[in-house]
Parts: C-alpha cells; structure tokens; sequence
C-alpha cells in the first residue's frame, strides 16, 4: 500500500469514482462508434473511402462548414459589440443586459426557430406588413432557405459568443487604455492595437465555441431550410433511423470528433489553448 | 455479482405475485424502488411489461388516446391485459438498436409494412402469428410474414382553392406543372410518396410504378425544386398548408381534413391518384408481453377498431369488410371508401423494404 501511495497521490482515490464514469459513460461510446464506423456494415474503411466516391457526402459537409463558418463569424462579430455595449455602459443596464441574455439561454430552441417562421415567414408579421404599406409586391423570401437557417442559427449562437467576450473584456485592466491615450494614440488606434489584441484570448474561445456547437445543429436547418438545407447533424440521423446506415453515420460522426480535434491542435499551434480556457497567459 | 442475482429473482418473483393479485402495486414498485439503481430501472420496466401489459409504440399526439379508445378497450375487454403506451416513434434505427440492445420494453409498433421487409429478415421482429391474426382482414399482398397492414394512410395532396379555384388541379401532373399551377409545393422530404407521385406526373400508369425507375422521378422532382419545399413531419406539412406557404400541398390523406377545417375549407383535399401506404403493426423481437402482442394486433383487426381508428384518426381502414361501412361524412377523406378506392394506387411494401435506404439517400442528395 505504502509503494503505491508513493507512485500515487491519494487525492487521485478522491476523483477516481469521476474518472471512472467519464470512462464508462463517455470515452465507451465514443470508442463504440469509431469501432462502429469500421465495421459496418463490413469491417475495413469503406465507409471512409465513400468520402472520394461520393458527391453527395462531400457537398453535405462542405454546406456544413459553410454554414458554420459564416454563423461564426456573424455571431463573434456582432457578439463582440453586444460585450463592448456591456462592457461600456453604466451598471444598471449592464445587469439589464446580461438578464436578457441568460434569459435567452432558456427559451427552448424550438421556440426560436417557430418564432423566426411567424416573424419571418411567407406571411409572416414582416412581410405581410410590408406588403400592406406597399413597400414590396411579392414576399421576401427569409425563410425555408439557407437564409433562413442563417438567421436563425446567428440569432441562437449569440449569446455563447458574448459570455466567452464579456470575461475576457472584464479582465482588462482599463489603466492600459488610459496610458495609451495619455501616450497620443487616437481612439482607434488604442482599440485596434491595445483592446482588441487583449481580447484575443475571448475571440478564439467564442469562436471555438460557436463554431463547434454550430456544427451539431439541427432542429434550426431541419425546419427553417425547408428540407434544402441539409447539414450533417440531420443527415447522421437520416441514416441511423431511416435508412439504417450506421456505418456511415459513425464515419460522419468521427469525421467531425476529428475535424474539431484538428481544429483544436491547429489553434494550440499558434496560441496557448489554456489562456482560451481562463488558464494564465505564461 | 450475487447481489445482482438475489435481486433479480426476487423482482422475477414479485412481478409475478404482483400479477397474480398476491401483492398489491404499491409494494411491487416499492420493492423495484428498493432494491437498485441502475438495475431496476430497466428491470421494473421489464417486470412490469410481462405483468399484465401489452406496450403500443407509437408517435403520441392524438395517437395515444385514440389507439386506447379504437383498440385498448376491446383488448382489455376480451383479454384482462391494460394497454400502455411509449410515444417515442418507432423509427426503423430505434427498432434496430431496442432489440440489439436486449433491453425490448415495446410489444406492438406502429410501422410501416416496408419495415417489417427490411427489417423481419434481419431477426429483429417476431413474425406475425397467422393462427391469431387474420389474413383476410387486410388487402392482399399486404399480409407479410412479419408484419400485417392495420390502417392505410395515403399521399395526397391539396390545394389553395383561392389560387386554383376555377380550374383546380386533379391529378400528380398537374401538381408538378408549375406553368398552369404557379405557386409553392410541398413534397415529403424521405422520399416516399414524392418519388411515386413524379413518376405518375411523368406519365407512369400507377399500377406500373414498382422498381421505381429512380432517375426518371428525381429528375421530376429537380425539375419543380425551385417551387418546392420538403415536409418531415405531419404538424409541419399541416403548418405549410396553415401558413399559406403553399399553394399545393402533399399531404399524408388522414390530416386532409383537419386541413380543411382549419382553412375554413380555402384548402382542399384531392385523393385522386393517392398513394395508399399500409401501415402495420409489428412486434420487436422478444417483446416483453409475448403473445399478446398477436391477440392486440387481432383485435385493431376488427370491425369496430377499424372504424373507430378512422373516426379518431383519420387512418383509412384495411380491412375489406370495413370498406362498405365507412360513413358518409368520411367518405371524401377515407381513400379506400366507395368514392375513392378506383381512384388510388398501392404502395409496394417490398421494394421499399430492399431498396427504401438508398431511394432516400438519393432523394436527399437531390434536393439538398
């Protein structure tokens, strides 16, 4: 007992009981589905190799990717305003602000998207308005297209680009700005060259975190893209429910575990992940 | 390990004193609440199930009442077993991982008959016990070894009668001619119906439809693709129509009539050339209740349940005999009433069983 206490520190026995349902219930799956995604429906790398002969696979993942990176970069972009407003602004709307945020997080997804069909849609509050004063004579077309999926993602993702933001905001030190102004730099200066770069760290975890969970989306492309807008959530689900290609929604499902995987140790090349995470910049 | 076995048996034990009325319900969930965590659940279900139960697996809403009213009643009534519901939707993938998991807690399920194609030879299902069922109380050919067709439901479509209405459209090709028909129309987004309704816009007699000649009908459908939009769920091709998204609407036939009702008729149903699918019940492999499943099944066979299931429903029935006594009111709406049964074609179970993953694969492909 004593050996092992020297190789093992006890506080491992404390956490071990997490570990092991993490390994269970987390790391089993997962194995489960690489496996899967190599032996059916017959083992080797056929499904991977579909990859090459099919159009279809290629231009699903590609409107995937798409599809994210523009959620992405309007999300981070006009998530970064709504942190600066609320960086900026006195106290009071700053609580108002983040309640309205929070409460955003628990209006079920389901309720947003219909609510984007009501507002948005063919004969929805905005066109039939429009159409009334005589602005426009046929409606506009926002919903059940890839427009539509975008709107409705953008509007859903947010709020997870804001909180990464806001953090990162709150942890400046306002006196830098200050000395730089003191020093002569014009106001645009101080944010391109001072603010932004410290809010880097915020950026890359805000963009990491939307364009990662934009990846799984849905229920959003599935009722607002009209069935056109086929991304690779609906379509891994397609096979295992419909059509019962398993194989191939393993192979999907990997390819995306790895993708992100990818995407993470690229970022690790060019930046300390852990200053992403709120580890110290060292 | 031991204590997992002691506990097992003594579940085992009490579920059957539970069924036999030497213990009450209270004590049997008490002692499943008791004697585990993870275990029980799963085995509380189980015991449960074998009780006295039989478990319908359907797709809720309005399902969960009128299955009970149509069917669990006269069950319990001939039987003594209740009837209790999981609403999840048995989709193929579900069925499929319920019986390879080993954990089968449904009896009957609500399916299609080309799942019981696709899905009885694979050793997923129990096949259907025709000592107990009938044959003769569905359309032939629609009586498989694994499954036999309960209710049909049909593709059909409606339209705006505001935008059509001196000269309505009749038939699949005058829903895929966007010249006479202007407007927005909305296709199913799984493939099935859409593909047999192109191939009869192309032309194609419907009793000529199977093997659907798979490029001819995608080539159809790509044709109208900048007028169409796709439906995965009843409530969402009912909301299409609501909406006034569409102008022409395919439709599964049972919701046509709330369609009109909630348009105060300026939609209306057309089951000229509806596409009848047999929906059919089919009972995952080692169901926890056994044979019941085969009396239930028996019993939505009847006369009565056929009716009532139409009159809750709106599923059109299968059973021949049912066919003369549907009502008057209903007669627009069933498609196998006198008014309509000249005027549909059949759905063919198995091709869509062998073939019906990739016809999907490729419909997706082609509208995405």
């Amino acid at each position: 007992m004593n050996a092992l206490r020297k190789h093992i520190h006890p506080g491992w026995l404390i956490i071990a009981p997490l570990l092991v349902m993490v390994m269970a219930l987390y790391l089993g799956p997962i194995l489960n589905i690489l496996w899967l995604s190599v032996t059916d429906p017959e083992p080797g790398f056929g499904n991977y190799a579909k990859l090459g002969e099919s159009d279809a696979l290629i231009r699903i993942l590609w409107t995937t990717v798409r599809i994210c990176i523009i959620t992405t970069v309007f999300s981070v972009t006009l998530g970064y305003s709504i942190a600066y407003a609320m960086m900026h602004c006195h106290q009071r709307q700053k609580n108002y602000m983040l309640t309205l945020l929070l409460v955003s997080f628990w209006i079920s997804i389901l309720v947003r998207t219909f609510s984007w069909l009501m507002l948005l849609g063919r004969r929805g509050l905005v066109n039939v308005a429009l159409e009334d004063i005589g602005l426009i004579a046929e409606p506009i077309a926002f919903m059940r297209n890839e427009l539509g999926v975008l709107i409705g993602m953008i509007h859903y993702m947010i709020p997870y680009a804001v909180l990464p933001l806001l953090v990162s905001m709150q942890a400046i030190d306002q006196r830098v700005m200050d000395a730089s102004r003191n020093l002569g730099a014009s106001g645009s200066q101080t944010f391109l060259r001072i603010y932004l770069p410290l809010t880097k760290p915020g950026l890359v975890a805000s963009t990491l975190l939307v364009f990662i969970l934009s990846l799984g989306f849905y229920v959003t492309p599935a009722v607002l893209g009209g069935g056109k807008v086929l991304m690779v959530a609906e379509y891994i689900s397609v096979q295992l429910l419909v059509t019962l290609q398993w194989g191939t929604a393993a192979m999907l499902a990997a390819l995306m575990l790895f993708g992100v995987l990818a995407m993470l140790w690229i970022m690790s090349r060019f930046m300390k992940l852990s200053t992403v995470f709120g580890g110290a910049a060292r | 390990m031991q204590d997992k076995q002691f506990m097992k048996e003594m579940l085992t034990d009490s579920a059957q004193a539970y069924k036999q009325g030497r213990m009450d319900r209270r004590t049997f969930l008490a002692l499943c609440g008791a004697s585990g965590v993870a275990l029980t659940a799963v085995m509380a279900g189980d015991a449960e199930a074998a009780a006295d139960h039989v478990v319908m697996w359907n797709w809720g809403g309005q399902s969960e009442e009128c299955h009970g009213s149509a069917i669990g009643d006269a069950f319990t009534a001939s039987t003594g077993k209740g009837l209790r519901f999981d609403t999840s939707g048995p989709l193929e993938g579900k069925i499929k991982e319920m019986v390879e998991s080993g954990n089968v807690t449904a009896d009957v399920a609500d399916a299609d008959l080309f799942n019981a194609v696709s899905l009885g030879p694979t050793g997923h299902l129990e096949p259907i016990d025709y000592s107990v069922v009938s044959k003769d109380k569905t359309l032939p050919g629609y009586a498989l070894e694994y499954g036999v067709s309960v209710i049909l439901y049909g593709y059909a479509f409606v339209y705006d009668t505001e935008a059509y209405g001196d000269n309505p459209p009749q038939n699949w090709a005058d829903f895929f001619d966007t010249a006479k028909f202007p407007g927005m129309r909305s296709l199913y987004k799984w493939a099935n119906g859409s593909l047999e309704a192109a191939l009869m816009a192309d032309g194609v007699a419907g009793d000529a439809l199977y093997p659907l000649d798979m490029d001819r009908a995608l080539a159809k459908i790509k044709s109208i693709k900048d007028d169409s939009l796709y439906w995965g769920s009843g409530s969402e091709a009912h909301s299409m129509c609501v909406n006034g998204e569409v102008s022409l609407g395919m439709v599964w036939q049972n919701r046509g009539r709330n369609i009109e009702n909630d348009t105060d008729g300026r939609y209306k149903l057309v089951n000229n050339q509806a596409l009848a699918m047999p929906g059919a019940y089919i009972v995952p492999k080692g169901n926890p209740a056994g044979a019941a499943a085969m009396q239930f099944i028996a019993t939505a066979q009847e006369l009565p349940a056929q009716l009532a299931l139409l009159d809750c429903l709106g599923m059109t029935p299968s059973n021949p005999a049912a066919f003369g006594q549907i009502p008057e009111d209903q007669q627009p709406y069933a498609i196998t009433s006198a008014m309509n049964i000249d005027k549909i074609v059949y759905n063919d179970p198995t091709w869509w069983g062998e073939n019906g993953g990739d016809a999907v694969n490729a419909f997706l492909d082609a509208i995405s």
